[in-house]
């Protein structure tokens, strides 16, 4: 036989042992987790111990150190292509995904959708905020007051009459403010935008005003709405609704258009209780991501989150309706998959 | 070493079925056969980790992995392999009971890791896992499933040559078809080894 040098049982022995210890330590290392060693060396040594008992298994128990050199030499090859695949399975799925957001087409499209948005900002979206100091972070004003207004529906009108009133932010008050340094410059631009913004909507409350009478409203809490929308989406729609630039989708503006469209009030309940999954374009930037389902909120947070992406950041859309706890409540039995909701998405004409 | 045999090629015909490689043809096959199975998983295993938090529903890993309960089973598994090269051993001893005694015990200890994956997967069902639920459960299910499919394929196998043994004049000269046996139910165990760490242990980390 080509192989006739056998390892003793002794050598079987010791082998065995040292694996069900290895085991034990793999086990204790994820069961009681060391704040010493942190999650990447848990990882590390993780990995490490694992190969160990690969290796020992191979060289012990299947005798390929004893053994002749061609089975190592196919088994090697085949480790090899494993291997290759694995790493090309990786440079495929998970790569891309990571570098996604850096691809200038990407963060063209994105600026091109979102020319208002200053170059600083983009910057430290890019840059995961490392773009600006701590301390300009700190000084950056902050809206402190996000309640809007609505005025209740008017004699002989139907609901789309509702108004709204933005509030006056910090940062319109900064803009004003003489003297800024250098560094302060992209501040005070954004700042300037979201004065721009505000003006308008103002204007437009003017134009639509009329008389009040004390016909019973659709009523919901703005206060309510913000918050909610401020804990759950704002993470990736941004406070500002206006999304991150090939990554999250704007809501400013196009939630209210999408909300015109025949079925789009529906659509919109399903995104948020379904999530949504698919290539996307909205005001000509591509989004290719995934809205997780919000069905685990309760029905009012889902409602007033809804009311507050409509009505925040711009005109309410015509034929508003507040959405209410017993609207959301009915679309639940539904069921649908984020797919199934992109399906609609395309069946509203928008893709 | 078997040099002296292929010198004579009449006599090599009838002593053992060697070939140019002068290595067992079967032995030989088995190596291959393992190469190939070893893409396949780590196929498998990249597919898993190229999905992994990407389910958009749950129930996602961390909501159902039991890692003791996992560890327990590895373990078994591992002793498994240990209890197989005992087997060999002393079938290469010409020791006909204590090779039954401890192929017996792999086929047990392998089928006592299969009963810990069948209650797993039952567990996971009940929690509303399932192959068509989400990413997650579409590449747990065949990557573990496909593995679970050799232990079972492995235990059935160990189970035949004990059969075997009975049935027909069994030596140590028989010890290649034993071996061969051995290197795939080690594979199956390596695999593991790797499953073990790449899918339950890191969702802890």
């Amino acid at each position: 036989m080509a192989d006739t040098k056998h390892s003793s049982v002794m050598t079987y022995v010791i082998v065995a042992l040292i694996l069900g210890v290895i085991t034990y330590i793999e086990f204790a290392l994820v069961e009681y987790p060391q704040a010493w060693l942190g999650p990447s060396w848990t990882l590390f040594w993780l990995v490490t111990l694992s190969v160990v008992k690969f290796v020992m298994v191979v060289m012990f128990f299947m005798h390929l150190k004893d053994d002749d050199r061609t089975y190592s030499g196919f088994f090697s090859s085949g480790m090899f292509i494993a291997l290759a695949t694995f790493v090309g399975l990786t440079a495929m799925f998970i790569l891309p995904r990571a570098v996604a957001a850096t691809k200038p087409a990407n963060a063209a499209a994105g600026q091109a959708a979102h020319a208002e948005v200053p170059e600083a900002l983009l910057e430290n979206v890019r840059t995961g905020g490392a773009s600006r100091t701590p301390a300009q972070i700190a000084d950056t004003p902050r809206p402190t007051d996000r309640s809007i207004e609505i005025a209740a529906p008017k004699a002989g009108n139907d609901a789309s009459t509702y108004s709204v009133t933005m509030p006056e932010t910090a940062a319109a008050t900064a803009a004003t403010q003489p003297g800024a340094t250098e560094g302060e410059a992209p501040q005070a631009a954004a700042a300037a935008t979201e004065t721009a913004a505000t003006e308008t909507a103002t204007t437009e409350t003017a134009e639509t005003e009329t008389p009040q009478t004390e016909t019973a409203a659709v009523s919901w809490d703005p206060d309510h709405g913000t918050a909610v929308f401020n804990a759950n989406c704002a993470a990736c729609h941004q406070m500002n609704g206006q999304g991150i630039p090939a990554a999250f989708p704007p809501l400013a503006g196009h939630a209210a258009e999408v909300y015109a469209l025949d079925g789009g009030r529906k659509y919109l309940l399903d995104t948020v209780i379904f999530g949504l999954q698919g290539q996307i374009t909205v005001n000509g930037g591509t989004f290719n991501g995934v809205m997780p389902a919000w069905g685990h909120l309760a029905d009012g947070d889902i409602a007033d989150a809804l009311n507050h992406a409509l009505t925040a950041w711009g005109e309410a859309p015509a034929g508003f309706t507040p959405y209410v706890a017993a609207d959301v409540e009915a679309r639940r039995g539904d069921g649908l998959s984020a797919a199934d909701v992109h399906a609609h998405r395309e069946a509203l004409g928008l893709n | 070493m078997s040099a002296q045999a292929s010198n004579q090629p009449a006599a090599a015909a009838h002593a053992a079925p060697y070939r140019a490689t002068k290595l067992p043809d079967v032995k030989l096959l088995m190596w291959v056969f393992l190469a190939s199975d070893t893409m396949f998983f780590g196929s498998l295993i990249g597919t898993y980790l190229a999905y992994r938090n990407r389910s958009l529903v749950g129930p996602y890993p961390q909501d159902l992995f039991d890692i003791p309960l996992t560890t327990v089973s590895t373990f078994v598994l591992l002793m498994s392999s240990f209890l197989m090269v005992l087997s060999l051993h002393a079938l290469r001893q010409n020791d006909l009971s204590k090779f039954r005694l401890w192929t017996v015990g792999v086929a047990v200890f392998g089928a006592i890791f299969l009963g810990f994956q069948v209650y797993e997967f039952t567990h996971f069902a009940h929690a509303g896992l399932s192959v068509h639920q989400n990413l997650f459960g579409t590449t747990f299910f065949i990557l573990t499933g496909t593995h679970g499919i050799h232990v079972t394929v492995g235990v059935i196998w160990l189970i035949g040559l004990v059969i075997a043994s009975y049935k027909r004049p069994t030596s140590a000269k028989d010890a290649v078809y034993l071996e061969i046996a051995g290197l795939y139910w080690h594979f199956v165990d390596i695999v593991w080894i790797v499953i073990f760490t790449v899918v339950y242990l890191v969702e802890f980390v």
